[in-house]
């Protein structure tokens, strides 16, 4: 059968093929991804992209849980210091009600309380990153304003609301991130500014004493009872950080399972390409340097 | 017997028919490297013998014809791969510029929309602070631009392949006419009997090209050559050539027209098909999915912010300008018309301090589009597309190269031009001639002989 006596087009394409695996083979190993265009892998550009939304979710709930880690933590230690505060008061109280002191130390002592008195409702006001932390929703003013002729006797008026943030730490896992402060504070029953008033007047008039220590006593209890909430959200905080730092282990891991480059196979295939690459030119170097003419003398 | 002159004449006839045969070798030397040049071989055959009762005497050598080689057959198997490799690479062109849009993961769209979501996700903790809020309006300005760059790209493309459609008819038709005129000249060397391959070797080179452009469909007659469209629109009959034309439609595109019919969508071949199937099918579906998605998402943030209210307590107004109607040209309009970022509307109970809508907004990541999948799906999903369309085409070019490639070697294996052959023709030629040449010149001492026959002896 007679050849086609000129091969160069099919060498020229074999050169072309090699030299185009040579730029494959480059690109992978220089970018370290497999996936460069969409059509080196359509569906793992796909999931490249999702993994993508993923990974950038999965590093946005880690900076909201370190957010709210930070309000938190406010929150605990305020409530801690109030808590503290309370035993204070109790321990004045029941100085008070021994029935030993004279009326000038009372009022010493009644003074005291109202120094707390005050402190207290500066903690309650405590604002993180000019957010007040205990007002609610209602976040821009501070919560707590003393009013000596606040209709429930407690001499603090409440002008925050019973509204809740719940921020997202995860997909579709919300938290709460604050206990309204009229629940802590001013809760029926329990009333810590109440109950402190209370006793105020019980020391300044040496009556009833035991009687309102011991409603300063059950309204730090109860209080203290609603500091949980603040401990049980930053364990779930805790736990989430641990979750979404695997989480995003396994989405870098998935990721590089879907478009990361095999350096081993790659360089290989370079190394391929190129032995392919020479042994075309070397081809097309030696194709018929000599015809029949060359003989004819 | 034929005498000394008749044998002269065989002489004679056996030198010019080597030199007619050593011209062919030298045509086909020089026209080694031409491209779409058949070789030629010459077609000798034993002159007439002249009965003289029962002896026939040869009266040497005679040149029937000088033939290209060539296989009809194959030629239409070329010229129909040639459409179709054109039409795949012309498209792949196409597809590859298209996909490098949406080449990155990371950046882009897709990363966009990501990105925008997490900055309402990161204003959620701190719903007052007005850097985190401008953070969110950032997000959506890149979302927006990036959008818009992406839908004016393609429409640029589109544009680009328009004008393409338009300069390739008008090649096209000078393609067509200069064919004609070929199979004209063709005509009248067969009429006066002359050969025609070189011109052959012409016509083929020309609806080579133009087959590449538009794919062919042609027929040989003794009435001439027949090109038409694959669907049969024709292109040349004979010496006649139908020229086609372009017409602004309705869609915003050139239409191609052959008299009054529109045969823009029955094209199969050439690079027009492929840029047409690029420019009426491909750009559309994708800035289709573009315009879904900024419809969708501008539509459903819009309403999301409405639920809520403003850090003025006011009712959350518009982030995005209102999509078009039907959403067409969505992408490429896409703006964020909220300047202040005190008015996104985070609120859901009027204070200030409430990230309650938030939910509502970030909920738009998660909410279906008009196509039944979320935003981010939606463009997960146009990427594997682009890149699936743009893989198979990239295959099927391949493959289709290929396969233009073995039907060019087996035509050279009939058509080429090998030089060793010629060289070995050339001295088998060379001999003859010589041969001959010896022989004219026997007969010549022979004559010579014969006119002195009677000389010497008068002499003696």
């Amino acid at each position: 059968m007679r050849v086609n006596p000129n091969p160069m087009p099919d060498l020229l394409a074999a050169l072309n093929q090699t030299q185009l695996e040579e730029q494959q083979a480059e690109l992978q190993i220089s970018t370290g991804k497999s996936v460069n265009e969409p059509s080196d892998n359509p569906a793992a550009a796909a999931l490249l992209i999702e993994n993508n939304d993923q990974a950038t979710f999965t590093s946005g709930y880690l900076q909201s849980v370190s957010a709210v880690q930070g309000q938190l933590s406010t929150a605990s230690s305020t409530l801690a210091a109030i808590t503290s505060a309370l035993q204070q008061v109790i321990s004045l109280g029941v100085e008070a009600g021994g029935g030993t002191l004279s009326s000038s130390d009372l009022a010493g002592i009644a003074n005291q309380l109202q120094g707390i008195q005050g402190q207290i409702v500066s903690l309650a006001n405590t604002a993180y990153e000019g957010n007040y932390i205990f007002a609610g929703t209602k976040t821009g003013a501070a919560p707590f304003v003393a009013d000596a002729s606040a209709p429930d006797g407690s001499g603090v008026n409440y002008v925050g609301n019973t509204g809740i943030n719940e921020v997202s730490i995860g997909a579709g896992y919300k938290t709460a991130v604050s206990v309204p402060g009229s629940q802590l504070f001013s809760a029926p029953g329990n009333d810590v500014f109440l109950a402190v008033s209370n006793l105020i007047q019980a020391v300044q008039t040496n009556t009833g004493i035991p009687a309102a220590v011991n409603a300063v006593s059950a309204a730090n209890s109860y209080l203290s009872a609603q500091t949980v909430f603040y401990g049980n959200a930053a364990d779930q905080a805790t736990s989430q950080t641990t979750y979404l730092n695997s989480a995003k282990l396994q989405i870098a891991q998935q990721q590089n399972t879907l478009g990361g480059v095999d350096m081993a196979a790659a360089a290989s295939n370079l190394t391929q390409a190129q032995t392919d690459s020479q042994a075309a030119l070397a081809a097309i170097g030696k194709l018929s340097q000599n015809n029949l003419f060359d003989y004819l003398t | 017997m034929s005498g000394l002159f008749g044998t002269l004449s065989t002489a004679l006839s056996g030198l010019s028919v080597s030199q007619d045969e050593m011209a062919t070798t030298s045509n086909n030397v020089a026209n080694a490297n031409t491209p779409g040049y058949s070789r030629e071989v010459t077609d000798i055959a034993a002159g007439d013998p002249i009965e003289e009762g029962a002896i026939g005497y040869g009266t040497g050598v005679v040149l029937q014809k000088i033939e290209s080689l060539r296989d009809p057959i194959l030629q239409i198997q070329i010229h129909q791969a040639t459409g179709q490799n054109s039409s795949l690479n012309a498209a792949l062109t196409e597809l590859q510029q298209i996909q490098s849009q949406f080449a990155s993961s990371s950046t882009g769209i897709g990363a966009d929309i990501s990105n925008f979501f997490n900055s309402l996700q990161q204003l959620s903790p701190d719903p007052t602070s007005v850097t985190l809020r401008q953070g969110v309006l950032t997000a959506a300005g890149t979302l927006a631009t990036d959008l818009n760059t992406a839908a004016q790209s393609l429409q640029t493309q589109r544009s680009d392949i328009d004008q393409n459609v338009v300069q390739s008819v008008s090649q096209v038709n000078s393609l067509t006419s200069q064919i004609a005129s070929v199979d004209q000249q063709i005509a009248t060397l067969q009429n006066a009997k002359q050969g025609t391959g070189t011109l052959v070797d012409t016509q083929n080179n020309l609806i080579q090209q133009l087959s590449g452009l538009i794919g062919v469909a042609v027929i040989k007659t003794d009435q001439g050559i027949s090109v038409a469209t694959a669907n049969g629109t024709a292109l040349v009959s004979g010496s006649q050539s139908f020229a086609l034309s372009t017409q602004l439609g309705t869609n915003g595109v050139q239409h191609i027209l052959s008299g009054a019919q529109d045969i823009t969508n029955s094209l199969t071949g050439g690079s027009l098909a492929g840029l047409i199937q690029v420019r009426d099918q491909e750009i559309p579906a994708i800035s289709g999915s573009l315009d879904q998605l900024a419809a969708g998402l501008a539509t459903n943030l819009n309403a999301a912010n409405a639920m809520g209210t403003d850090l003025n307590g006011v009712v959350g107004g518009n982030i995005f300008a209102t999509p078009p109607a039907g959403g067409v040209g969505a992408a490429a309009t896409m703006t964020v018309t909220m300047t202040d970022p005190s008015l996104i509307a985070a609120s859901s109970d009027g204070t200030v301090g409430s990230n309650g809508n938030l939910a509502n907004l970030s909920a738009v990541a998660t909410e279906p589009l008009a196509n039944g999948q979320t935003p981010i799906n939606t463009y997960a999903d146009l990427v594997s597309q682009v890149g699936s369309d743009t893989a198979n085409t990239s295959a099927d070019a391949d493959s289709s190269s290929l396969i233009l490639q073995q039907l060019n070697d087996e035509n050279g294996s009939i058509s080429g031009v090998s030089l060793d052959e010629e060289a070995s023709n050339l001295i088998q030629y060379q001999t003859a001639y010589q041969a001959a040449a010896h022989v004219v010149s026997t007969i010549n001492l022979l004559l010579l002989d014969a006119v002195n026959l009677g000389m010497d002896a008068a002499e003696e």
